[in-house]
């Protein structure tokens, strides 16, 4: 019973992913793309240098030491939120960038691009993190009986590196930008 | 089944086969480019000895056996291919898809019984497992394309298609249908058959052009246009 209800289950979602594609197909020639104008318009600003801070264990020890054990779980909370709120603009950003580098290349068949490794990381880690974020947020109340989690813990999620996936996203978008035309570079550089 | 019916693949293979070669595509995916080639000398021998009870035989399950093992390995190349991610847990996933093939084959090996026994007997549930093996790594990819929007016109994802199509009618044959006993002797062959040769069609869709790599860039451009970024993530900033 189990094996044909999973087997069913598998074959179905097979079945589904085949329209998928198809779809795909089918889009990839009628469906409005994403142009660099909107890519502008489209990205979320992310504080890099709020970003470390959140996460560097410098702050966390010295919060920890100079508030007294209710403000620094008020306080910790507040970084978790303002974390989150990061982490959701990081994902926002990898997947405008992801499908910019889809509409870049429109119908070229050829390998994941650096952009698209890239932005596939940065959602992988913010997933994860977001996922642990949301756990620690969701239990208030064991914050009143245990320590708050230190927050330099999400650095690393997944086995991914937090910063240092960001930093090779935008590396990777700046080499995208770099491969446009002159007219889109002139477009790019004309709204800065 | 009718004679000629049965070499469309083989036409079909020798197609991709030259549209590989044509397009260098043994340099992206040498152990596809590995199965092709096998495919193109299996159904050669077998036409071959068509008509010849007793080698066709042999050469039938040999080449079966062939078919797992390289089709397990090419699946494997797709799965590296498309997942760039390189972690401890991402090694842990292919095992993982394969254990639960093993055991869904063994399940159905319970529950249905093959009609085989001895060599034949493991070369039939190998043959289960890779195609559970084929069904769950293209749902996984195709997850993975949907969620983290990768392109979708790529080799391995093309290979996964093709595999994932067939996989699935030749699973839905033999497990679903296979509840119906011997009347539905007939249409397996023929429903497998086809599905095959849409398989191989679909493959020579992906492969029908080259794969482009991205071409080097000139670092001083590239260091130029960070700086451009960085310009315009700050006047993001001072926006909101």
């Amino acid at each position: 019973m189990v094996f044909s209800i999973v087997t069913w289950v598998i074959l179905s979602c097979s079945a589904l992913e085949l329209v998928y594609l198809l779809y795909l197909a089918w889009s990839s020639t009628r469906v409005p793309k994403l142009v660099l104008g909107d890519v502008i318009h489209f990205l979320y600003p992310v504080d890099s240098s709020l970003l470390a801070s959140l996460v560097d264990p410098a702050a966390d020890f010295e919060l920890r030491w100079s508030l007294s054990p209710r403000s620094f779980r008020e306080e910790q909370r507040r970084r978790m939120r303002l974390y989150r709120e990061l982490l959701g603009r990081m994902a926002h950003n990898s997947a405008v960038l992801a499908e910019f580098d889809n509409a870049m290349h429109g119908n070229v068949a050829g390998p994941g691009s650096k952009l698209q490794e890239a932005a596939v990381k940065v959602r992988l880690y913010c997933m994860f993190s977001r996922g642990k974020l949301r756990l620690w947020l969701w239990l208030p109340s064991a914050f009143d009986a245990v320590v708050p989690p230190k927050l330099a813990r999400l650095r690393i999620a997944a086995d991914l590196d937090g910063l240092k996936v960001y930093e090779e996203l935008k590396m990777a978008a700046a080499e995208a930008f770099a491969q446009l035309r002159p007219a889109e570079l002139e477009a790019l550089t004309h709204n800065l | 089944m009718n004679f000629l019916l049965q070499c469309v693949p083989t036409g079909l293979l020798a197609v991709l086969l030259f549209l590989m070669l044509w397009n260098r595509a043994y340099k992206v995916c040498p152990l596809f480019f590995t199965y092709v080639v096998f495919g193109v000398a299996a159904d050669s021998a077998r036409i071959a000895v068509h008509g010849y009870a007793r080698p066709f035989f042999a050469t039938y399950w040999i080449t079966e056996a062939g078919y797992c093992v390289l089709g397990i390995l090419a699946m494997y190349e797709v799965f590296r291919a498309v997942f760039g991610v390189r972690t401890w847990w991402t090694y842990l996933i292919f095992p993982v898809i394969v254990i639960a093939a093993v055991m869904l084959s063994f399940v159905h090996a319970c529950a249905v019984p093959p009609q085989v026994s001895g060599l034949l007997l493991y070369i039939v549930t190998a043959e289960i497992i890779v195609r559970f093996v084929q069904v769950l790594i293209f749902v996984w990819l195709g997850a993975l394309a949907a969620f983290f929007g990768l392109r979708w016109r790529q080799y391995p994802l093309g290979i996964a298609t093709g595999f994932g199509l067939y996989a699935t009618v030749a699973l839905l044959s033999t497990i679903r249908f296979s509840d119906f006993g011997t009347r539905f002797k007939f249409s397996w062959g023929v429903t497998s058959l086809v599905a095959y040769s849409v398989a191989v069609m679909i493959w020579i869709w992906f492969f029908r052009v080259p794969q482009e790599e991205e071409p080097p860039l000139d670092p001083k451009l590239v260091a130029h246009y960070i700086a451009v970024l960085e310009q315009y993530m700050g006047w993001m900033r001072r926006m909101r």
